[in-house]
């Protein structure tokens, strides 16, 4: 019976993880599946909303940290909206000078951005307090459940060790709640959105540019909300994330990683179609996660394995985009083309 | 003031990274306007030649080819024998991916086939961890001196002067080639409309497969030039690359090869005079500051006509 | 795949359809050219012609119909099969190499065979002598006129039997039209047949010995050059008055 509940500790914990690479990659959706836009960069919006947030929330620094700003303790949704508007202004810096131009310029200066973040998130210790990162991220409302869960275990000594398992862990189950309102209510923000006039722009100027430009379009003010938007919601998952691994540092936003498994996670799930990014979300981070337990039975070093199990993810990339580009689900609203 | 006085010395320098930003620039204009798109994996082309190279090496001197170092260089003719060899079985692995990815997305969006790229990029930067393990690897244990250019109050090392020299040597043969020979002459009216060149009677797919071997083969020289002058490579170096080389080939404007050959300099040598202000671990971010400025002044770059 | 008959034209087109994804616009196209001959297309805009032209030369597969050259069948081959084969094409727009100069422009023209044939270009600069005199320069920098002998050119140096022309004269100043067309009828002179689709159809039907009308994806009329010219209907409808 523990082991069950171990389980379920893990699936909980996996479905958070799932549920924010799921905001990430609705993020992504607007961006690259609604209007086109290549943005290779989202580590850089993603660690921008953590650290902000983290900033915003956590304490104040101490004499042991380098870092000499930050610490305002204030509330969760405070820091969700701070993280929201950082990474939106990012973007906008990026935006206005490439968004004229043709996508490859986009895409490198999004890595560019994400780079720079990261070599500032490293080196500014007095701003992200350097490679020592930050610690004792408050969560949302952990000190008020972790008081009862405690009080529970403490008023039922006779407990059976699973129940005494599965209480513990309490707080996780709140945060996967959390995690999913915010999915949920993401994904009926953008559905009305895709659907609504604006909606409808964006995917002309997706299929054909110099047409949605033609009928008189601001493409470029278009694109810019677009990108804007999307790295609002990329900045939320970053707080989101912060908040459940309560430490946060430059190592956790490789930004390779970070942004290359959004990708692949898009375009498994069907590219254009919300529900389509969060399945692939969760269907890639599966994989990901399954990965990990099969690496235990290879022969080889742990670096190695390591880089085997990105190799694969690679290759699943590849093998989506020579046979299925598509994806799994539909691209929602697309005309049936010919081809 | 004793800043500035470090700049003479720092343009040196600048002129050695930016003749190698510059072999990797040229490769990533050729893919660009031969193939349409942009290679994102170029960084790691020129981290799998650097790493090839170290492996070939040993390979090399068992066979017998000397290893005493040439003249005052930091090595000897087994190690360019390696370079050549590592060159080319980085190129064939180049033209295997075209065969079984590359070729298959041919009609494929622009977006799509970058992120392809992108793939790559993860995927030839892991295969190397896998084999080399993410610790920096070593091209030379020895330290070299630098002597004194006379006259110029500067100093330069033998080594970073055989970069130099590779480098310009690439770069006249690329130009006679492209100018003179029949494939050359191919791909730079590929360059200029694909689909016009089917209509000629070019055969497409050779001058895919040679921009590829030229592309590939001056980044893998230029990976192996940069193990050279740093001492050691490790796996992150190909996406570390991608930042000052995409900024190179902007300034020089996006496929133009002669351009990339310009911008490499700049971009080189800015980031090294940068080092005289702020801290070496923003050089990229110098780059980067570069592609910004080239975007919002003049995106189609300081050389827009092809020559 | 020879075919059975008496003579074999040259250029064979039967019930061709043809398209861009969804939206078809050849319904059906049958036509013959002879060896040596001149043939015009005329037609609105948006007629087909050169879809015809493209589907012809491999830039288009067709999804339905055969074509036949030499009695080889060539439907649906590639564009660079179709050069060996002794067929070259002139595209109506962008059919240079702008940074290549006037000789390499012409070299390309000679890519599939092993050598660049002297005597070849220097009878196409016996043809277009503005050219002579340009060889090292830079086509992008050359006029309209000059680019468009260039052009020609380049699809000349392998001595095809059937040249085929998008539009000849659509860039160019009227005084430079009549000069394009002698040159296309001396180009016709050496034995070279001549596929043309036309706007200006005056000019082009005057010289040509067949000449037939394309309208919305079907062939609606055929007869001689001269007398299409003649054809007062056919003139109001499709020379557009005059």
């Amino acid at each position: 019976m523990e082991q069950l509940i171990g389980v379920v500790n893990y699936l909980v914990f996996f479905a958070i993880s799932a549920g924010i690479y799921g905001v990430l990659s609705l993020g992504l959706n607007l961006q690259w599946g609604a209007t086109g836009l290549f943005n290779i960069g989202i580590a850089g919006f993603y660690a921008v909303g953590a650290y902000t947030s983290a900033l915003v929330c956590g304490l104040p620094p101490t004499a042991w940290d380098g870092r000499m700003v930050g610490g305002f303790e204030l509330p969760f949704a405070v820091g969700l909206l701070a993280a929201a508007l950082v990474s939106g202004a990012l973007a906008l810096v990026i935006g206005l000078p490439t968004l004229r131009l043709r996508a490859d310029y986009l895409g490198i200066a999004t890595i560019g951005i994400a780079e720079t973040v990261r070599l500032i998130l490293k080196n500014e210790a007095w701003l992200t307090n350097g490679v020592w990162g930050l610690q004792q991220i408050p969560s949302p409302l952990y000190s008020v459940i972790h008081r009862h869960t405690a009080a529970y275990i403490t008023a039922h000594p006779g407990l059976p060790e699973w129940q005494r398992l599965l209480v513990s862990r309490a707080y996780n189950w709140f945060y996967l709640l959390l995690v999913a309102a915010v999915l949920i209510a993401l994904y009926f923000v953008l559905k009305r959105l895709i659907r609504s006039p604006w909606g409808r722009v964006l995917r002309a100027i997706r299929e054909d540019e110099d047409a949605a430009a033609m009928s008189g379009k601001n493409v470029f003010a278009f694109k810019l909300q677009s990108l804007v938007l999307g790295a609002m919601i990329m900045g939320i998952a970053g707080a989101l994330y912060a908040h459940s691994a309560r430490f946060i540092s430059p190592a956790s936003f490789e930004p390779l990683y970070g942004t290359f498994i959004v990708w692949v996670m898009l375009m498994v799930g069907g590219t254009g179609n919300n529900k389509g990014a969060m399945l692939g979300a969760f269907v890639v981070w599966g994989i990901w996660a399954a990965t990990d337990f099969v690496t235990d039975y290879l022969p080889w070093t742990a670096p190695q394995v390591a880089a085997l199990r990105i190799v694969a993810i690679g290759l699943l990339l590849e093998v989506v985009i020579v046979w299925r580009p598509k994806g799994i689900l539909p691209e929602i609203g697309a005309k049936r083309r010919a081809l | 003031m004793e800043t500035l006085a470090r700049i003479p010395q720092l343009l040196v320098y600048g002129l050695v990274s930016g003749s190698i930003l510059s072999l990797g620039g040229i490769g990533v204009s050729l893919t660009y306007s031969i193939l349409g798109f942009s290679n994102f994996a170029h960084g790691d082309v020129m981290a799998l030649g650097a790493y090839l190279a170290l492996a070939i090496l040993p390979l090399v001197s068992a066979v017998g080819i000397g290893s005493g170092p040439l003249g005052s260089l930091s090595f000897g003719p087994d190690f360019v024998v390696a370079l050549v060899l590592a060159a080319i079985g980085t190129c064939g692995v180049v033209l295997v991916l075209d065969r079984l990815l590359f070729r298959r997305l041919r009609g494929a969006g622009r977006i799509t086939l970058m992120i392809a790229t992108v793939g790559v990029a993860l995927g030839l930067r892991n295969v190397i961890q896998f084999f080399w393990g993410p610790q920096p690897r070593y091209y030379s244990a020895k330290i070299q001196y630098a002597t004194m250019i006379p006259g110029l109050g500067v100093k330069i090392k033998p080594d970073q002067v055989f970069i130099m020299a590779v480098a310009i040597s690439l770069a006249v043969l690329l130009h006679l080639f492209l100018r003179y020979t029949k494939i050359g002459k191919a791909m730079r009216a590929t360059a200029d409309n694909a689909s016009l060149a089917r209509v000629t009677g070019i055969n497409t797919e050779r001058v895919v497969a040679w921009t590829w071997i030229i592309g590939v083969s001056l980044a893998a020289v230029a990976g192996i030039l940069i193990g050279i002058e740093n001492k050691f490579v490790t796996p992150e170096l190909g996406w570390q690359m991608l930042l000052p080389i995409f900024a190179a080939v902007i300034l020089g404007g996006f496929g133009n090869p002669y351009g990339a050959i310009v911008g490499g300099i700049v971009v080189g040598v800015s980031e090294e005079v940068s080092t005289a202000f702020i801290s070496t671990a923003y050089k990229p971010a110098v780059a980067f500051l570069i592609l910004i400025l080239m975007l919002l002044v003049k995106p189609t770059g300081l050389l827009t006509r092809r020559s | 795949m020879r075919t059975s008959g008496a003579s074999m034209s040259l250029l064979s087109i039967r019930g061709i359809e043809s398209g861009y994804g969804d939206m078809q616009v050849l319904h059906g196209i049958d036509l013959d050219v002879e060896p040596g001959e001149i043939v015009t297309i005329i037609g609105p805009n948006g007629a087909g012609k050169s879809t015809l032209m493209k589907t012809i030369f491999g830039l288009l597969k067709p999804t339905k119909g055969r074509i036949e050259f030499e009695g080889r069948e060539i439907t649906g081959l590639s564009a660079d099969r179709v050069v060996r084969l002794g067929l070259a094409y002139v595209p109506q727009v962008e059919n240079v190499f702008p940074s290549l100069t006037v000789r390499e422009n012409l070299e390309m023209g000679a890519f599939i065979a092993a050598r660049v044939p002297r005597e070849r270009l220097d009878r196409i600069y016996e043809l277009f002598p503005p050219l002579m005199t340009r060889k090292r320069m830079r086509v992008g920098r050359m006029s309209g006129g000059e680019r468009q002998m260039v052009a020609m050119g380049r699809a000349l140096v392998l001595d095809p039997r059937l040249l085929m022309l998008d539009e000849p004269s659509a860039a160019l100043a009227p005084n430079l039209t009549a000069t394009i067309f002698e040159r296309i009828l001396a180009i016709n002179e050496t034995g070279t047949a001549i596929l043309i689709v036309e706007q200006n159809a005056k000019e082009s039907l005057r010289l040509s010995h067949r000449g037939c009308v394309l309208a919305a994806g079907v062939k609606c009329f055929e007869d001689s050059g001269p007398a299409i010219l003649a054809n007062e209907n056919i003139g109001r409808l499709y020379l557009g008055g005059e």
